[in-house]
């Protein structure tokens, strides 16, 4: 039987307490460390394996600097030398960059938000789980030596079939689609943590920047993921199966992936540099000794640079042939998105021109980013313009310029954040002997690397070649460049004896050692499995807390959830706007779940990769199993109605009510998701107005009673599925129209496989028939989830999980069936439309 | 006194101005593109790009007025009075990015 629901009222000292509350949170020993789904765990490795990858990507990039050292370089083959400076593109963006800024916001967002876990703990799990096998299957394949080997963006046709036969390029898909699911798992719980999990009392004008600058970089993550998660399905699909999207000769077009790559890849440079600024506008003030200045214009510019970065991809296909106008649109945002970032800029320099700033080492790297990022974003600016870019485009002078901003964005304020929040993650402070010469090795190793790559670009050598003659008059230069990736190399290795060094015997930090202003300093350092041991009610700014106050208060229970119950692992949810305390939220323990459900996937990869493709249908199968099986054991069994979480206050839990993380977790997942339909919608609409050879020979054809008939049955279905809403409200038994739901689901996935099979002309011999069938089989995967949705309510319901006021299962099916629906309508009117669409291509000049 | 609490609805409008400022793009990039594709007359190709800039600006210039002569809420206390100035701000800078980044449709040669 479980311990009343009732907490008792004998104040609680804060040693027992922080016994209570490790045996409910804290992670096993041994093999369970596998089982882990604490943020501070799975945060803490997701930044380990990103600097695992950062090293082994620096070492990639070594062996280029190697090769290009002297002319007619014998060092690697220019097979090798492809896959060399691939696989250094390929991990530095992805299994770094994006894993490492996770990392740094799943470890550190709760904390500073005041909360004790993220909102999906399992969702943490499995995602790092993703990238760690994707991240190793791309490895695995440079060790094979079939990595993929062109360029870290792919371009078609070079990664085609015709041109690539080998499993090179299909690696690169589906590792990368891998990685990329685990970040937009990321980007959704994110998203749901910042705006529900706050400390009471933490409006939304109150929370950290850090916050403001997470929030805005998740919402672009779930935007910016999915085009490139689209154009790699695409991609494989044509590999695997033949069907022409970026085919020529069969109506497809190689630009289409460029604009669909872009489309994701120029916002993941925002996306990057985003959390970074966050981290710079954390620490800034902390040094400056000064409260950050223009927290509320730095707000306006985050936004406006999170949407300015995606309507300027067009500036890295300035050579493709696009006319001049529609150049200029691209060349005047690509100056403008300047704008927001000087906007920050200036609001730094104007926090430390305010004050007298402390040069604490992590002061260092904050002078290193200003220098490398200005330079950087000035070239930026000048390669937005676009005759300059016609001269520049695929030269070195990118080369420079990508680097430069990369490593200024990220790599600089990532070691100023390392040494900064260092003492909370290992409770020890760095040693300046070490950390002073490395900082100037790699500055000084950088800027010598980097800037003369400018010149020689300038001077007319072109990217990814992997020899140069000596007549080329590129010798000296190239040299130069090599000789200071090795001092860069010398100072990164520097740094890395300083952490091991300060791990091992750096001096004990004090709690606070910097005098920071912010919450995840009032805990205990290194932080315990539950972060606080009672929830702070936040009365002031987020960033203006006084962490030496607070802590002593909060250890001994003071706060909200100062006590445990029935062994669960609890903390709050909160209004969005106004951070009033809302919602008890339980969240789920240890489980192996994640890696189960993270191998089935792996599993499925390596399958499409071997074309061992019902091995992949199997692997498919299982994941849809365990992710409802996943589901079956949240929530309660019974109605509890407001529970007392301390001070006075009672809330319900999550599962009553109506604004909980799950559904907003479905309704941003939703985001993605039509971000990914619109995608691919964009992409048939390219391929009709820009593809050559179009129109087909073969007349386009749609059963019109087929396609009517199947987003009638999907509409019966979302209605059969509000059904069963409205009849667990009005308490009686849901299960019947669930079934109806289901039937008609399976009839609806009917209709369509026979409308997929009849798509004329065939989707293998022109892209008009493939983008069809891509559309009809993007409403026919829904219709399939829409099943597994209604298999795991039927459950959860006979299992007691579900009641009038417990309802959130049956919400969430029919937001999703509504989703469906609307963009099945959109589908097949498109599909329909097709035939219509083809005969206007007569009328072209 | 407690301030109400602000509809959670009311985040959407931050992403209003930029929002018709990307809405503004995909539109006239596209209508560039059928109208050089299907061989359009350039005045009335560049016309019809106009009229988009026009009804764009128009649709953010509205709400900015709104906001702009309106105050914030005081029954919604300090993050009323934040939201409404951070959603006041971000509508002039999309006005601002609307004539700067399409302006050049009534400038330039439309299809070379």
């Amino acid at each position: 039987m479980s311990a009343p629901l009732e907490p008792t009222t004998t104040p609680r000292r804060a040693l027992r307490l922080h016994r209570e509350l490790t045996a409910i949170w804290a992670t096993g020993p041994g093999l369970q460390r596998l089982a882990s789904v604490n943020h501070s765990v799975v945060g803490l490795r997701m930044m380990i394996t990103a600097f695992v990858f950062m090293l082994i990507g620096g070492l990639l990039g070594m062996l280029t600097r190697v090769q290009l050292a002297t002319p007619d370089g014998k060092f690697m083959e220019a097979g090798t030398y492809n896959q060399v400076f691939t696989m250094h593109g390929v991990m530095m963006l992805f299994l770094f960059a994006i894993p490492m800024l996770e990392g740094v916001a799943v470890y550190l967002l709760p904390k500073m938000l005041g909360a004790r876990d993220f909102a999906f703990p399992r969702l943490t799990a499995f995602s790092y789980w993703c990238y760690l096998f994707g991240a190793s299957i791309l490895t695995g394949a440079l060790l094979l030596g079939v990595a993929p080997d062109g360029g870290w963006f792919m371009y078609t046709p070079l990664s085609s079939n015709t041109y690539t036969p080998g499993v090179n390029a299909d690696v690169w898909l589906l590792g990368v689609t891998f990685v990329e699911i685990s970040a937009l798992s990321f980007a959704v719980e994110i998203v749901v943590s910042i705006l529900k999990m706050r400390a009471p009392g933490m409006s939304i004008d109150r929370m950290p920047i850090f916050g403001w600058y997470m929030l805005v970089t998740a919402l672009m993550m779930l935007v910016a993921f999915p085009p490139l998660i689209l154009a790699s399905i695409l991609l494989e699909v044509e590999r695997a199966f033949g069907l022409p999207f970026f085919d020529p000769t069969r109506g497809g077009d190689a630009l289409l992936w460029q604009h669909l790559f872009w489309l994701f890849g120029h916002p993941d440079v925002y996306i990057i540099f985003l959390p970074m600024a966050g981290a710079l506008s954390t620490m800034i003030p902390v040094f400056a000794g000064r409260a950050l200045v223009g927290y509320r214009i730095i707000v306006v510019a985050i936004v406006g640079m999170g949407f300015l970065s995606f309507g300027i991809w067009v500036h890295h296909m300035f050579t493709v042939g696009i006319p001049h106008l529609a150049l200029a649109f691209f060349s005047a945002g690509s100056a403008i998105v300047a704008v927001p970032t000087a906007v920050q800029m200036f609001a730094w320099l104007a926090t430390l021109g305010a004050s007298r700033p402390r040069w604490d080492l992590p002061m260092l790297y904050i002078f290193g980013f200003f220098f490398v990022f200005v330079l950087g974003g000035l070239t930026g600016v000048m390669l937005a313009m676009v005759p300059f870019d016609w001269q520049a485009h695929d030269t070195y002078f990118v080369v420079a310029h990508l680097h430069y901003v990369a490593a200024g964005s990220f790599l600089f304020p990532l070691i100023a954040a390392l040494y900064y929040w260092l003492p909370l993650l290992t409770g020890r402070v760095a040693d300046k002997r070490l950390a002073v010469p490395a900082f100037w090795l790699t500055f000084i190793g950088f800027n010598l690397t980097f800037f003369i790559m400018h010149l020689v670009g300038l001077r007319g050598m072109p990217r990814r070649i992997y020899g140069y003659e000596a007549l080329d008059g590129w010798t000296w230069m190239n040299l130069l460049s090599s000789v200071g990736s090795f001092i860069m190399v010398i100072g990164i290795g520097l740094l890395l004896i300083d952490l091991l060094v300060q791990l091992r015997y750096g001096r004990r930090a004090r709690r606070d050692p910097w005098g920071a202003t912010t919450l995840e300093w009032a805990m205990s350092i290194p932080p315990r499995s539950y972060n606080f041991a009672s929830i702070h009610h936040l009365d002031t700014h987020g960033d203006k807390v006084a962490p030496a106050t607070i802590a002593p208060a909060l250890a001994r229970g003071e706060g909200y959830l100062g006590f445990t119950r029935n062994g669960w692992q609890e903390t709050l949810g909160v209004h969005m706007t106004s951070g009033q305390a809302e919602q008890l939220i339980v969240l789920p323990k240890s489980t192996y779940l994640p890696l189960w459900t993270a191998l089935a996937v792996a599993c499925a990869v390596l399958g499409f990769l071997a074309k061992a493709y019902v091995v992949s249908a199997v692997a498919v199968s299982v994941v849809a199993l365990l992710f409802v099986v996943g589901a079956q054991a949240t929530g309660h069994r019974s109605d509890l109605g407001p529970l007392p979480v301390g001070r006075g206050v009672s809330v319900p839990p999550h599962t009553e009510v109506a604004s909980s993380p799950p559904w907003l977790a479905l309704v941003f997942a939703l985001v993605a998701d039509g971000t990914l339909f619109v995608s691919l919608l964009f992409g048939t609409l390219y391929l009709w107005i820009a593809a050559p050879n179009w129109p087909p020979s073969a007349t386009p054809q749609t059963s019109l009673a087929l396609a009517l008939g199947a987003v009638v049955i999907l509409a019966l279905a979302a209605a059969a599925a509000r059904g069963s809403l409205r009849s667990q409200l009005a308490d009686r038994k849901p299960q019947l129209w669930m079934v109806l739901a289901a039937l008609l689901l399976v009839a609806a996935i009917a209709v369509l496989m026979q409308l997929i099979g009849g798509v004329m002309p065939l989707p293998r011999e022109h892209a008009l028939g493939a983008t069809a069938a891509a559309l009809l089989s993007y409403v026919l995967v829904h219709a399939g989830i829409g099943v597994l949705f209604l298999a795991s309510n039927l459950w959860r319901t006979s299992a007691g999980y579900v009641s009038a006021r417990r309802t959130l299962d049956l919400r969430l099916t029919r937001l999703w069936l509504d989703y469906t629906v609307v963009t099945a309508a959109i589908a097949m009117a498109l599909v329909l439309a097709l035939p219509s669409l083809v005969g206007m291509l007569g009328g072209r000049p | 006194m407690d301030a109400r609490a602000v509809p959670p609805r009311r985040l959407w409008l931050l992403a209003l101005g930029f929002g018709l400022w990307c809405t503004a793009l995909v539109v006239v990039y596209s209508m560039h593109a059928m109208g050089c594709a299907f061989g359009w007359r350039t005045e009335v190709l560049r016309w019809s790009l106009a009229l988009v800039l026009l009804v764009h600006l128009v649709a953010i210039a509205w709400p900015w007025y709104r906001y702009a002569k309106s105050a914030a809420d005081p029954a919604q206390g300090e993050t009323g009075a934040f939201l409404h100035e951070v959603i006041l701000w971000t509508l002039p800078k999309a006005f601002i990015a609307v004539v700067l980044t399409l302006g050049p449709v009534m400038l330039l040669s439309t299809c070379i």
